[in-house]
């Protein structure tokens, strides 16, 4: 029998809330808790509305000594994790820290401290700029901030793959419990993109909404007047272990990651390829991964880019896949309530699925009102429903065509 | 405020540490676990402090507050 991993501890910084109980009560809510940006002016910008975390200071358990070293995007991965090894039960004096890995993905790195601290050095020189801006910004900064927080020595990576990130992360960690090269690993993401660059550099992707007049109506994935994601901070992370281990110990389990698909569209660096087969593709893989039939899904947690090309080809897929037996499947993407956090996406993904298999509900996507006839499969609108999910797969695309899809099966 | 208590509330308010804990007659590795871009950060704080220039050459993490008190009397003699 293969080794199952099981994950065994939560911990969330978004929109909706920090802490795992206070993103999902708010997540029942069915609401939208995207707002204009409020960190800085952005009135000038295509879209500057977004999904944005207030009370880090509150709630963080970071010096100031050490909050002034790092940017947001840490800051955020450094609670988030707190929070899941906490919640993990994890005893940090009671184990191999050689054996426990770390590993964290994100698309933009961390430019709000990059940002100021260059403009001081231009307009100072360079004494203007802060040391600590060499291990501030960088992908990885978040992944080392951890292990050096936690003297954690395991086998580590960061992944970088637009939005797919997390989800890469999350397979490339359970993928060393399964071999036996970490005892312990905590997965996810963080992304910060709510800062003058960052904001700037999303806007030139072209598929933010600019419904900036009406931020909570903005996100509507599959309707017929979506126009574009709204982006969103945020870090998510869980702690994997075996299965075998987690019972020893008598650890909390929410669920186990059962299986992985991969593809790239190999088209173009930014675009999706027209046509649905390379997510196809990883769709079946995924199952094929996981040892599971078609029938056997519940739920799909879906990517809900919000733009004709990327809902269609996420339907069409769907539809080629599974068939008629879609119908039995539910939809959804909860996202459309707090915004899209790119490289972390997949990680607030898994554990909102986590939560709707332990509460038997199926989140909605809201916002939605008007059918798009190439979009025509039951999104769940607007409202929850109850439903038991056992297996749930979560659909994650990064631009250019990055497909990846995980599996999640109910702990026992 | 003599010269070694300046020295150490520059230090302690650099790093946002207590002044407590920057002890006499310990490096700052041992007292704070100061790390070398910290070090990057007091030599510049200290240099702007009592306008002179410190490299972190000639002062790290292996120096007490003495150390420090030694080399930013040298440099004043010199200025």
């Amino acid at each position: 029998m293969k080794e199952k991993v099981a994950i065994t501890g939560l911990g969330v910084v978004s929109p909706c809330g920090l802490k795992k109980e206070t993103f999902w009560a708010n997540l029942k809510k069915e609401e939208s808790f995207i707002e204009e940006i409020k960190r800085f002016d952005s009135k000038n910008y295509p879209s500057h509305i977004a999904g944005q975390v207030s009370q880090l200071d509150y709630y963080t358990h970071l010096s100031k000594r050490l909050t002034k070293k790092i940017d947001i995007f840490s800051h955020m991965a450094l609670v988030s994790s707190e929070e899941a090894i906490v919640d993990s039960k994890m005893n940090l004096d009671d184990i191999d820290k050689e054996r426990v890995g770390v590993f964290m993905g994100n698309a933009l790195g961390g430019w709000l401290f990059a940002e100021t601290e260059l403009r001081d050095m231009y307009i100072e020189g360079r004494d203007g700029i802060s040391p600590y801006m060499a291990s501030a910004w960088f992908p990885a900064a978040p992944q080392g901030q951890i292990t050096i927080y936690y003297g954690f020595k395991g086998y580590s990576k960061t992944t970088v793959s637009d939005k797919a990130s997390s989800a890469l992360a999350l397979w490339y960690g359970a993928k060393t419990i399964k071999e036996k090269k970490n005892d312990y690993v905590l997965a996810g993401g963080m992304e910060a993109p709510i800062t003058p660059y960052a904001l700037l550099s999303a806007n030139c992707r072209g598929d933010l909404s600019k419904n900036n007049s009406r931020p909570q109506e903005a996100y509507k994935p599959y309707d017929l007047y979506r126009d574009g994601l709204v982006l969103a901070e945020g870090s998510g992370t869980v702690v994997l272990e075996s299965q075998n281990q987690a019972r020893k110990r008598k650890a909390p389990i929410y669920g186990y990651i059962e299986g992985i698909g991969f593809s790239s569209d190999g088209y173009h660096y930014a675009r999706y390829r027209p046509t649905p087969e390379n997510l196809e593709y990883a769709i079946k893989e995924c199952l094929k991964d996981a040892g599971w039939q078609k029938e056997d899904v519940d739920y799909i947690c879906l990517d809900a880019e919000s733009t004709e090309m990327g809902d269609y080809l996420e339907t069409q897929a769907l539809k080629n896949v599974f068939g008629e037996k879609i119908k039995n499947i539910a939809l959804s993407a909860p996202k459309s309530m707090y915004g899209n956090l790119l490289g972390a996406q997949t990680a607030l993904d898994l554990i909102t699925t986590l939560f709707s298999m332990q509460n038997c509900i199926v989140l909605p996507t809201i916002n939605y009102s008007m059918q798009d006839p190439y979009c025509d499969l039951d999104y769940t609108p607007n409202k929850s429903v109850e439903k038991e999910i056992d297996k749930a797969l979560i659909i994650s695309r990064g631009r250019g065509g990055i497909n990846i899809v995980l599996a999640i099966e109910k702990a026992e | 405020m003599d010269l070694k208590e300046e020295v150490i509330k520059v230090i302690a308010e650099t790093l946002e540490v207590g002044k407590e804990e920057v002890v006499d007659g310990k490096n700052l590795y041992e007292s704070i676990g100061v790390d070398s871009t910290e070090m990057v950060e007091v030599c510049v704080a200290l240099g702007k402090h009592f306008d002179t220039k410190i490299q972190a050459s000639e002062v790290n993490k292996d120096s007490t507050p003495e150390d420090i008190v030694r080399i930013v009397k040298q440099k004043k003699e010199n200025n």
